[in-house]
This record gives structure tokens, sequence and C-alpha cells, in this order.
């Protein structure tokens, strides 16, 4: 099967999209050739997490979903979340934390992470390590890792209600 | 698995029909998580049921009743009187796959380190089939093997109705792993009725470490009738190596994931009696 005779459409950071693809193309690999690299492909099996993208504002694991599950729905990948010229403030704090060794699995983690603050309006510490506990990073130990995000959600919570209302609308398209 | 196509069906009966007429060439797919180990060199046709409706969880009467469609995660973040279905799930797998993975598909085909037939099997769950009208079977009858002879025809796992715990009812699971994600090692869940300090009636199930999930029918025996309490707990759970045939594996012999499992039920009944004596939910 290697045929092209399928067409799927969904949104794809914020823009409607029509990909041709096959009915055991998986998600990951149809983003990837179509030039979304920052999303990457780790372990292939829904485990390390650095394929992560939103699927209608959840995390899940792009190399687990095949690409026509993605008919109708909005798909939002690490491109959505941040520039190298203007970087999200979680991706900023990984920078200052020095948190980014080889740097494959941070796509993922930001990915986990705007999912989190975007769903969540307590983040207390056990809320914020079920969203991250599909994250393998082999680098880091996780210590700093966990740093920068701690920094980005209590300054998030600082910010003033309406900031933070206006950012959440964003992303929930549930 | 090797998909050949992709086919939406527009409503049950039509999801039903499409299975019937695939016949081994169909495969029903909801999460689909699991479609991506499952080995198979022939191609099949996924028949998309994540479209008809059947993401729900509702009180009727005294049911929870759950569409086969229900990601993980919406069971874990849902709250209902005596709920007790959070903490299962909330072990199942990662973040990313609970908020794929559903309900059906880890009962519809049990895979051996399956949680929730554990935990539908203590329940007391009842199963309901879509076989151009719906209708409902005991847990202990759907799990009394692979339950794949019951979707031959095109058939479809619709919902589970979860009894309402009443105030005197109370449940515990436990799941023992290597790490927080990895498969379980033994599942263990236990219901418990109490009646004044006394076991009125105990249902305990296990999965994982045996070969298929199952209800442990000697330890239920230790515990009815008998006080609520951590010696008669500790006592009925020393009767898991009569009740099950326990499987190593992995580096770990047969007999250390029978000690595991007899832990394990104690963990899970003191669960259960500390819920049943009104724990917060």
């Amino acid at each position: 099967m290697t045929k092209t005779d399928h067409t799927v459409n969904f949104t794809l950071n914020g823009e409607k999209k029509t990909f041709a693809t096959r009915p055991d193309e998986k998600l990951l690999a149809l983003l990837r050739r179509e030039g979304y690299r920052g999303t990457k492909y780790g372990c292939g099996q829904g485990t390390c997490g650095a394929c992560t993208v939103l699927l209608d504002g959840r995390a899940t694991y792009a190399c687990l979903l095949y690409a026509m599950q993605a008919e109708g729905r909005a798909v939002r990948t690490i491109e959505s979340a941040g520039t190298f010229d203007n970087p999200s403030e979680f991706q900023k704090q990984l920078v200052a934390a020095g948190a980014v060794q080889c740097g494959y699995c941070i796509p993922g983690m930001v990915m986990s992470a705007t999912a989190l603050m975007e769903t969540e309006a307590v983040l207390e510490d056990e809320i914020v390590k079920e969203y991250m506990d599909g994250n393998l990073c082999r680098c880091t130990g996780y210590e700093k890792i966990w740093v920068a995000l701690r920094k980005t959600l209590d300054k998030q919570a600082a910010a003033p209600a309406r900031a933070r209302r206006k950012s959440s609308s964003k992303g929930s398209k549930k | 698995m090797k998909l050949s196509e992709f086919i939406r069906p527009a409503s049950l009966a039509e999801a039903r029909k499409s299975l019937r007429q695939l016949g081994p060439k169909g495969m029903p797919l909801a999460g689909g998580t699991a479609l991506h180990f499952m080995p198979g060199k022939t191609p099949v046709t996924a028949v998309d049921i994540t479209r008809l409706g059947l993401s729900y969880i509702k009180q009727k009467g005294d049911f929870f009743v759950i569409g086969a469609a229900t990601p993980l995660a919406d069971i874990q973040r849902y709250r209902g009187p005596r709920w007790a279905m959070h903490e299962i799930c909330r072990r199942i797998s990662t973040h990313q796959v609970r908020n794929v993975s559903t309900i059906g598909g880890n009962i519809a085909r049990v895979f051996p380190w399956a949680d929730l037939p554990v935990v539908l099997l203590a329940m007391d769950a009842r199963l309901v089939i879509y076989s151009g009208k719906e209708k409902d079977m005991p847990a202990d009858e759907y799990f009394s093997s692979q339950p794949a002879r019951l979707f031959r025809g095109g058939d479809l796992l619709t919902a589970v109705k979860i009894p309402v715990l009443k105030a005197h009812h109370g449940f515990g699971s436990v799941k023992a792993t290597r790490n927080a994600t990895a498969f379980s090692l033994v599942t263990i869940a236990a219901l418990l009725e109490l009646k004044g300090g006394i076991i009125k009636s105990a249902r305990v199930a296990a999965g994982s470490g045996i070969p298929f999930p199952q209800r442990l029918k000697p330890v239920e025996a230790a515990l009815a009738g008998k006080e609520a309490s951590t010696a008669v707990f500790r006592e009925a759970a020393a009767a898991a190596g009569a009740a099950a045939r326990w499987v190593g594996g992995e580096g770990m012999s047969a007999d250390y994931i029978r000690q595991l499992a007899e832990v394990s039920i104690l963990d899970a009944l003191e669960r259960a009696a500390e819920f049943a004596r009104g724990r917060a939910a």
C-alpha cells in the first residue's frame, strides 16, 4: 500500500489544510514530510513523547495516530508554540535553566506543557506531573526541565486573570 | 497491523453492516493505539467508531454509563457520587495515551496486562453489546474468555455500565508496576460490602501475572462473613496462591509474582474498607 489514494482534512496550527495520505500513514509521518519537522520521531511506539502534538487541545502521540484519525479536528505542532526569534515563555525558561542538552525531547515537552497550561486552572505539582508523564528526557535528569516549567507556571499564575483567559481561549477547541 | 482502507460509518447500524461484510478483513478503530502493535500481515479496513456518539459518561439510575469510545482521560477526570474509576485510569500508560485510548479498546480485546477488565470484574459491571439492538451482560460472562467471540458478525461493544456504589460499599484497586507508566505486573481490584464492620460480600479480581483476568474466588470466600480487619484481609490474601496460576517473567519468578499479588490484595482490601467507611471521594 504505497498508493496515495486518500485525503485528510484538518486544521493545522490554525490553518485549514488538505493532505494526500494513505490509510496506514501515521500523523507523525505526514507532518514531517509536509515540513513540520519540529515534531520528532523518537521511539515510534508511544513511549518517549518526542512526537507529542495537540489534537483538539489534548496532548497526543503523533506516532500512535493514523493521519486519517485527524479528519475534521484541530492539530497543533511545536511550530505553533513559538519561534527562534519569538519563543514562548516556557521555551525561554528552558534555555535560561540550561534544560536543553540534545534538545530532541523538548518539542514534545513544550506541547505537553501547552496542553497543561491551556486546560488546568490549578497547577499543583501532582497535576503538572500527570500532564508531563508521557515525555522522556535521557540527558538532563528532568530537574532543570522541572525548574523551567515551574517558573513558567508560577509566572502564569501571577499574571492578571484577563491575560490568562485570553491566552487560554486560544487553544481550547474542545 | 496494516490498514488498507479507512472508513467512517455514519451510524452504528452502518458500522455493524460494514464490519459484518468485512469479516476478518475489518477492524473497529477507536483510539487505535493498540492497532499499531497488533501482528497480522494481511491488511485490514479500519472502521472508525469515534464519530458515533459513543463518547460520554452519564449517571442513569443505579449505573454510571460510559460510552465505549470514551477516552481514559475523561474517565479519570469525571467525578460522580462515590465514583471510583479515576484511580485506575490515572495509572494506565501516559497522559498522551489516556487522551486517545478508550475504555472499549481496553476491554474489547483483552491483553494480559489490561487493567480495566480487572476493575470491571470486581465492580460487577455490565457490558452493552449492539447487534442491531443493544443488550447487556454481566462482566463475569463477558470476561469468561476472550470477548472476540461476542463481536463476530460485526456486533460492537457500545457502553459499560458501572453500578453506583452504595453507602456501605467500598472499592479499592492496586496496580503494581516497575515504574509509573510501565505495564502492570499485577493488578488487583476489590469491592467490599460492609455491614457494621462485617464483610457482607466481597468481589476480588486480578489481572496481569496470570494468563487472563479473573475473580479470585478463594480470596472472596475467606472474606465473606468476617470482620473487616487487617488480620482477616491478610489471611484472605494468602489464598491468592490457590486462587490462580501466577506466572513469572522478565526475571521475576512465579512465586515472586504471587507474593506481589498477596501484598496488592491486602492493599486493595484496606483501600476498599477505607472507602466503605466513608473516605472522601
